[in-house]
C-alpha cells in the first residue's frame, strides 16, 4: 500500500508538499519556543548558586537580581560599608562578598569584589568557579576576566586594561589614569560570569578617588599611592553583598532580620525565589508564543485535512480503479489515513532538524544578550509528547476524509 | 456460473430498473446492449460485488451475494472479476506494468496464478498487439486504444473468471474497435473465463456468443 500511496502522493507533490511545510514550520515555531524556554529557564536558575541571600538597598527584588546576577540595569542606591560590616558579624553568616558595580571595560561589566568572590560564588549545580589561566587578584591593581571577555577582547594573563566610568563605553569617561593588570581568566561558566570583568574593591575605589558627582576633579597620576592612609581605599559603599548561611534554614528569619536593620533601608532577597519571580514574567510572554503556535499548528491540521478532502475529487479515478481491481473501501479510507500520517512523519522529521538548527543558533543569540548558554539537545521526553499529540490529532482529522471515502465507496457503482 | 435471480434496483432519484435475468457459463461471451442510463453500469456493479443488492440475489459458482458482507464481495472481486471501465481505465503516476500490475494487486489466488509477473505482462501486452516499448511510455501519452489494451491485460492478469467491460470501444473508432474486440477475444482463456460486456453498438454482436438487449426489458 506505502508504494502507491507515496506514488500517488507524489503526483500531488506541489499542494503536498506545500501542507507539510506549513506543518513543519508550525512545529518549529512551536517547538523552538519551548527549547528557548527550557534552556532560558534552565539557563536562569543556573546563573547562580550557592548564594543563599543577596543583600542590596531596598527595591525591588527583581532589580536586585538584575543587576546583581546578570548584570543588566544600574543599581540606584548603594549600601554602606558600616551596614556590611554590621551584618558580617552576624553568627548566622558563613561568609560575605561585597560587591560594586557601575564601570565597564569595551562594553563588559565590572565587578569590584574581594577575592574570597571566586571562592565562595558558584554556578550551575554548585559548581566552582576555576581558573584556566593564572589565579584570583590579590592586589589592588589587578584584575580577572570572565572568559568570553578574554576571548573576544583577546586578553590574556599580563593584558593591561583601563577601565571606563558608567557601563556604556562611549558616554563614560576612561579611567585612563590606571591601569589594572590581568592576573586570571575564568573557565566558561555559561552565566553572565563569562562576561564579566573582575576587580578588587579597593582598586576600584581608588579610580575613583579623584572623582566627585561623575566629574573627575582631579587625576591619579598626581597622587602618590604610597602616602595614601592604609583605610583610605576601604570603600565607604557597594552595590550589593552576596551571602552565604551556615545554615540554610535561618534564611527566612535571616531576611526578616535585614528588613527591619534600623539603620539603613536595605533587603535580603534569596536568589532562587526572585529568579522564578523573574521567570514568571519571562515565561508569561512564552506563555503566549506557545499558545500561538498551538492554534497555528491547528490551522496546519484544518489546511491538511482540506488539502486531502480537496484531492479527493481527483483522486475520483484512482479510487474507482482500485476499487474495480478488489480494493475494499476500508484500503481506499486507511489510504487517506496513511497519507496524514506520512505528512505528519515527514513534517515532525523536517522540525526537529530545523529546530535543532534554530536553538543552536537561538543558544549563542542568548549567550550573547543574556550571557547565559541554555544546554542543547535533540529531543526530549516533552518533545516526543508534543509529537505524539500532533500526530495524533493529524491522524483524528483525517478520519473526517477517510469516513467521507468510506462511505461514498460502500455502496457505488464503478464507472 | 453466474446466475442472476429477479433483480431490481430502485435509484434514490426514484427510478427503478428491473433487471433481466441473466444466466453466464465459462466460455460464454455475452453481450449486453441497450441505449445509454438503462442501467448497464448499474447492473454490472452488481456483479462485481461492489454496489449493495436491493432486490433479488446474484449466484457465483458457490458464492451467494446476498448472503455475503461487503468485505467478502470485494474479496470476491479481487479473486473472480477483472474489470474495464469506458475510459480512463489507467491510474496516471504509475507506469504501465504498474497499471497491469494492479489486477492482481488485491487478490493473493489470483497471484499465485502468475508465476512470472513480468513475463505474463509482456505475453499479454504482446498477444492484444501493444508494442513493447508500450511497457514504457507514461500512460498519459498513450493513445486511447492503446489505455483500452492495457485495461484489458490488467483484467485478464491472474486469469480470473469473468470478465466484465463497461462500453470499452465506445471511445474507439470502428476500426480499432475491430481490432480491439479481436485481440480480446483471442486473448482470453475461453476453457476458463467467460466474458459480459455492456455496449450501445449493436454492431459487435457477431463477437458475441449471445446477446441480450436491454432496451426490451426497460421498465
Amino acid at each position: 500500500m506505502f508504494s502507491l500511496l507515496l506514488k500517488s502522493m507524489r503526483s500531488r507533490i506541489i499542494p503536498t508538499s506545500l501542507v507539510t511545510i506549513s506543518l513543519m514550520a508550525a512545529m518549529v515555531l512551536l517547538l523552538s519556543i519551548e527549547r528557548i524556554q527550557q534552556g532560558t529557564e534552565e539557563g536562569f536558575n543556573q546563573s547562580i548558586s550557592g548564594v543563599d541571600a543577596i543583600i542590596g538597598p531596598r527595591s525591588s527584588s527583581l532589580e536586585l537580581v538584575l543587576y546583581t546576577v546578570f548584570h543588566l540595569g544600574r543599581p540606584i542606591n548603594n549600601i554602606t560599608t558600616k551596614t556590611i560590616n554590621d551584618i558580617k558579624v552576624r553568627s548566622d553568616i558563613s561568609w560575605l562578598v561585597p560587591i560594586a558595580l557601575g564601570d565597564s571595560h569595551r562594553g563588559f561589566r565590572v565587578v569590584a569584589t574581594e577575592p574570597n568572590y571566586f571562592e565562595h560564588i558558584r554556578y550551575g549545580n554548585n559548581q566552582p568557579l576555576t581558573f584556566s589561566k593564572g589565579g584570583a587578584f590579590n592586589e589592588l591593581s589587578e584584575a580577572v576576566l570572565g572568559s568570553d571577555v578574554a576571548e573576544r577582547l583577546n586578553y590574556s594573563v599580563g593584558s593591561e586594561i583601563q577601565i571606563t566610568h558608567g557601563s556604556i563605553e562611549s558616554i563614560g569617561t576612561k579611567h585612563d589614569d590606571f591601569s589594572f593588570k590581568v592576573t586570571g581568566v575564568m573557565n566558561k561558566t555559561g552565566t553572565p560570569i563569562d562576561q564579566a570583568v573582575f576587580l578588587d574593591l579597593k582598586g576600584y575605589e581608588l579610580l575613583h578617588l579623584g572623582w566627585k558627582s561623575g566629574k573627575k576633579v582631579f587625576s591619579l597620576e598626581d597622587i602618590d599611592l604610597s602616602s595614601l592612609p592604609p583605610d583610605a581605599l576601604n570603600p565607604k559603599t557597594v552595590t550589593a553583598a552576596f551571602v552565604g548561611l551556615k545554615s540554610k534554614l535561618t534564611i527566612f528569619n535571616f531576611s526578616k532580620n535585614i528588613r527591619e536593620y534600623p539603620e539603613e533601608a536595605i533587603s535580603a532577597v534569596i536568589p532562587g525565589i526572585a529568579l522564578s519571580e523573574l521567570w514568571s514574567i519571562v515565561g508569561l510572554v512564552d506563555k503566549g508564543f506557545q499558545l500561538l503556535s498551538w492554534i497555528i499548528i491547528a490551522i496546519s491540521l484544518i489546511a491538511m485535512v482540506t488539502l486531502i478532502i480537496a484531492s479527493l475529487d481527483n483522486r475520483k479515478q484512482e479510487m474507482t480503479i482500485y476499487r474495480a481491481n478488489g480494493a475494499s473501501p476500508k484500503f481506499l479510507a486507511a489510504m487517506v489515513i496513511y497519507e496524514s500520517l506520512v505528512i505528519g512523519l515527514v513534517a515532525i522529521i523536517g522540525a526537529i532538524v530545523l529546530v535543532t538548527a534554530v536553538t543552536y543558533f537561538a543558544t549563542s543569540q542568548l549567550n550573547l544578550a543574556l550571557g547565559i548558554s541554555p544546554s542543547f539537545k535533540w529531543i526530549s521526553l516533552n518533545e516526543v509528547k508534543v509529537f505524539s499529540i500532533i500526530l495524533f490529532a493529524g491522524i483524528l482529522s483525517s478520519l473526517i476524509p477517510a469516513v467521507m471515502v468510506f462511505r461514498k465507496n460502500l455502496h457505488q457503482t464503478l464507472g | 456460473m453466474l446466475q442472476t435471480l429477479g433483480l431490481e434496483y430502485h435509484y434514490q432519484h426514484g427510478k427503478k430498473i428491473v433487471f433481466p435475468e441473466i444466466e453466464v457459463e465459462r466460455g460464454q461471451r455475452l453481450l449486453i446492449s441497450g441505449f445509454s442510463g438503462c442501467g448497464k453500469t448499474t447492473l454490472l456493479s452488481l456483479i462485481a460485488g461492489a454496489l449493495k443488492l436491493q432486490t433479488g440475489d446474484i449466484k457465483f459458482d458457490d458464492h451467494d451475494y446476498a448472503t455475503m458482507s461487503s468485505l467478502l464481495l470485494d474479496k470476491h472481486r479481487a479473486d473472480h472479476i477483472g474489470y474495464i471501465f469506458q475510459t480512463l481505465n489507467l491510474i496516471p503516476f504509475l507506469s504501465v506494468s504498474e497499471n497491469i500490475a494492479l489486477g492482481i494487486r488485491f487478490s493473493q489466488s489470483r497471484k499465485s496464478n502468475v508465476t512470472n509477473l513480468n513475463q505474463e505482462i509482456v505475453r499479454l501486452v504482446d498477444s492484444l498487439g501493444l508494442e513493447k516499448e508500450a511497457l514504457d511510455t507514461p500512460v498519459n501519452r498513450l493513445s486511447v486504444g492503446q489505455q483500452q489494451r492495457v485495461a484489458v491485460a490488467r483484467a485478464l492478469l491472474g486469469k480470473p473468471d469473468l470478465i466484465l467491460a463497461d462500453e470499452p470501444t465506445s471511445a474507439l473508432d470502428s476500426d480499432t474497435t475491430k481490432k480491439f474486440l479481436n485481440e480480446l477475444m483471442d486473448t482470453f482463456d475461453s476453457t476458463k473465463q467467460a466474458i459480459i460486456m455492456v455496449s450501445h453498438d449493436a454492431s459487435i454482436a457477431s463477437y458475441f456468443d449471445s446477446v441480450i438487449d436491454f432496451n426490451k426489458h426497460y421498465v
